[in-house]
């Protein structure tokens, strides 16, 4: 197993954007190479080791036995582990905006909070976030139909608005609150929150969405009958009728 | 400088694929000049590209782009010392526009359709567009001061109203969108066909196509009337489509040129009743063509891939929007039209989408004289200009046609007659259809040919037509043509080898046709009301001025009394 390990050389005022940072690009780059890999402060294009202290162990290896440790406050570094194959990537401390953005495979664990826009467009592989992320979680770009087509988003804390929207397939849990609208425009995901949120699954056609907390429905939905889920009882809905939508929506009828 | 030693294709000059050298000085194709040499030995040389219609600047555009942050993540070029970014495929930016024209070896675009109303806006965007000429198309077709002018069978002042529309949006000429339609779809509905009554206004679609050739031709423009028909991509419209040509045989041109420029005639070839049983009605459509001298057409072919429909035909797009379940928007434009603007995506194994697909190559093909279609995508509603190449490989290649067959839906080959056409264009038709035809059908003298004294508008591609076969090295065709080696706009070499060298301004052309001035006093009293009553904003407020077109290239016409023609 190679291990390259990464800190901030001090706190940024800027944006960076940093897409090489990323165990599938790292794995056949020398460690010299890896240094002089291009990343932008704000519109000035810079060298990985103009910004970050870059270490690690030298020979070569597959991305799969490849990790990325990354150490400190990465709250201004955006496009983390973008479009990661395979490999381990942990960051010991926050990182910015869209991390894990289109994402195939591997494992990204977050240690601290994620952004907006974690894991936007992702078709496989495993996000874990310890603490809370930001809104759009798992969804798609700006006008996209279709937003996360598959992997695993787990949040251990909560999560924003928007959380898995236009999501085609795929896992999201969030083990505390959401904010308004998750699931907009689910197409095939599967969505588990484990407290409260608000207007779940606007606009849903297909996939599901568990609420264990409370919730708010929206009115186009049609009730359907109470479930027994892992010791729990839920009131299934199916719908958009908006959309003519079959989705499933699992809202639970007592408090956890 | 001098072009030297390329295989020239002129058809407008009776110039078919000889060696020659060109000569150009101050921006003009001269006898002999001095200075800088291109080598351009054995290589295909044409006229620069002219495209008759596309939709590239205005409000439907930045509403497509305003509606597909997606598309935007498309087409991304960072700047370079002479360019500024680029984004978007379908909808792209300004300067997109131009840089990709000048890549392929255009060097002219007209905008198809603005309102009066927005022409502002499309100005704007036209002059942020780089290197190519350009111009805009007014819209005439459901506006009330027209439909007032044909209910009162007053042609003078109605000619006095096209006149002053084309100066107050620095306009070029006249398009007719789905005439009437725009107006009855403020009430929700739409004319069902050329005789339907406009609702409110007790004028027919017939009437107000027929009357503004009339005045298109009694005010001497350049370009005649450039119509998009009633029931425009609908089933069965291939007779709404003939009944409206009809209606222009007996209108004589006042120049030597068509009467009506039918666009994209693709989407008005529809046989069938409905979607199940849709089908081709091209060599109907043709053979209309074929027999009669007054009409021209460009196909508006559809290639598999994203496009955007936008269009003043609002309705339509109500409609695609709900058959497709796709995102849209619409446009009332006040006193004179309604607009649309849909995303899609046209797809290989859709039969409808397929038929489409086979229509248009069978206009381009079945067509026996090729001065009278010419090749647009209709971009971006059939597909983004850029895959002008594509088109181009089909229409020279039966191979290439027999490839693409089998693999779309099976209906194309069943209802069209795409499969048993062998003809395969050569160079000269191909330089007809993308040049020289659509400078004459716009009736711009100097663009589409290399005489002397025409824009020194050059287009260098890399490929020996002496050498290679077109039918089956399709796709050398569509690579070399995808990128010219020398694109020369005015004299300036502003593309190599699709490298943007330069970036020089583009010039805007509009006409200013002069009417009698009791025609106009009388219009200006209809208008004054009109503004005071109904518009959002005031006359003074409402003309494009000059400032807004900084290299003008102003056609000047002007009336003849208006000779009424019995129907």
């Amino acid at each position: 197993m190679r291990t390259i390990t990464l800190q901030p050389l001090r706190a940024f005022e800027v944006s960076v954007e940093a897409e090489a940072i990323s165990p599938s690009r790292f794995a056949r780059l020398t460690l010299g190479r890896i240094r002089t890999q291009e990343v932008f402060m704000g519109n000035r294009k810079m060298k990985l080791a103009d910004l970050f202290k870059v270490e690690g162990d030298e020979p070569l290896a597959i991305p799969e036995e490849t990790t990325v440790v990354m150490d400190g406050d990465f709250s201004k570094v955006k496009r983390i582990g973008e479009g990661m194959i395979a490999g381990t990537l942990e960051v010991r401390g926050n990182v910015g905006m869209r991390a894990g953005n289109g994402m195939k495979g591997g494992l990204m664990t977050i240690r601290g909070n994620a952004d907006d826009w974690l894991g936007r467009e992702m078709t496989g592989g495993k996000i874990v976030v310890e603490e809370n992320a930001g809104s759009h979680v798992g969804s798609g770009y700006r006008g996209e139909k279709c937003g996360m087509r598959g992997g695993e988003i787990e949040i251990r804390g909560s999560a924003g608005d928007y959380l898995g929207e236009h999501m085609c397939a795929g896992t999201i849990r969030v083990k505390g609150d959401t904010g308004d609208f998750p699931g907009a425009v689910n197409q095939g995901g599967t969505i588990f929150i484990g407290g409260d949120t608000y207007l779940p699954g606007a606009e849903m056609t297909k996939g599901s969405i568990t609420v264990r907390g409370k919730t708010t429905m929206l009115p186009s939905y049609q009730k359907a009958e109470v479930v027994t889920l892992e010791g729990v009882q839920y009131q299934k809905y199916v719908g958009d009728l908006v959309e003519n939508g079959k989705g499933e929506l699992y809202a639970a009828t007592s408090s956890p | 400088m001098i072009i030297r030693g390329g295989i020239v294709y002129d058809p407008a000059n009776g110039i078919f694929g000889e060696e020659m050298d060109l000569c150009i000085d101050r921006g003009r194709i001269v006898e002999d000049a001095k200075g800088e040499e291109i080598d351009a030995h054995n290589l295909l040389v044409m006229a620069g590209g002219v495209d008759a219609h596309s939709h590239i600047a205005g409000a439907k555009v930045n509403t497509g782009r305003i509606m597909m942050p997606d598309d935007a993540r498309l087409g991304l070029e960072p700047a370079t010392a002479v360019c500024r970014p680029s984004t978007g495929y379908t909808v792209p930016n300004c300067y997109a526009i131009g840089y990709r024209y000048a890549r392929l070896g255009y060097t002219t675009a007209f905008e198809a359709a603005t309102p009066i109303l927005e022409s502002r806006h499309t100005h704007e965007e036209l002059e942020e567009i780089p290197i190519i000429d350009k111009g805009a198309l007014t819209l005439f077709g459901s506006n009330w001061e027209v439909m007032e002018c044909v209910r009162e069978k007053d042609l003078g002042k109605l000619a006095a109203y096209v006149s002053w529309g084309l100066r107050a949006s620095k306009g070029y000429g006249v398009k007719i969108v789905n005439p009437g339609g725009g107006e009855a779809w403020g009430f929700g509905a739409n004319v069902k066909g050329i005789y339907d009554p406009v609702p409110n206004f007790d004028v027919t679609p017939a009437e107000i196509m027929r009357s503004l050739a009339q005045v298109n031709e009694s005010l001497r423009l350049p370009h005649s009337v450039h119509v998009h028909f009633n029931n425009l991509g609908k089933p069965g419209n291939y007779t709404t489509a003939i009944e409206s040509l009809d209606l222009f045989k007996d209108i004589k041109p006042s120049q030597t040129r068509q009467v009506v420029h039918v666009a994209h005639m693709q989407f008005s070839t529809y046989g069938g009743t409905s979607w199940n049983d849709f089908k081709s009605e091209a060599p109907v459509i043709v053979d209309y063509f074929n027999k009669n001298h007054f009409c021209t057409m460009d196909i508006g072919q559809i290639l598999f891939g994203s496009a955007t429909t936008m269009t003043a035909d609002a309705p339509l797009e109500y409609g695609n929007a709900h058959l497709l379940h796709a995102k849209w928007s619409n446009n009332d434009i006040e006193l004179e039209e309604s607009s649309g603007v849909v995303p899609l995506v046209y797809l290989r194994k859709n039969p409808v989408n397929a038929i489409q697909w086979a229509i248009g190559l069978e206009l381009a093909l079945l067509t026996k004289d090729p001065w009278k279609v010419i090749l647009t995508t209709d971009h971006p509603n059939g597909s983004s200009f850029v895959n002008y190449p594509e088109v181009v490989s089909l229409l020279m290649s039966k191979v290439k046609r027999q490839e693409e067959l089998s693999n779309i839906h099976e209906l194309a080959s069943k209802r069209t007659t795409l499969p048993g056409i062998e003809k395969e264009m050569d160079w000269c038709d191909i330089a007809i259809m993308t040049r020289a035809a659509p400078a004459r059908i716009l009736g711009l003298e100097d663009k589409g040919h290399l005489g002397v004294g025409a824009d020194a508008d050059v287009t260098v591609y890399d490929l020996k037509p002496d050498e290679m076969d077109p039918s089956i090295q399709h796709d050398l065709v569509k690579k070399s043509l995808a990128t010219a080696k020398y694109t020369i706009k005015g004299g300036v070499l502003v593309s190599r080898d699709g490298e943007i060298t330069a970036t020089p301004e583009g010039r805007t052309f509009w006409v200013d046709a002069s009417v009698p001035k009791e025609d106009e006093e009388r219009m200006m009293e209809d208008l004054k009301e009109k503004f005071d009553r109904y518009y959002s904003i005031k006359l003074s407020n409402y003309m494009v001025q000059d400032a807004y077109i900084p290299n003008p290239v102003v056609i000047k016409a002007g009336a003849l009394p208006v000779e009424e023609v019995a129907p």
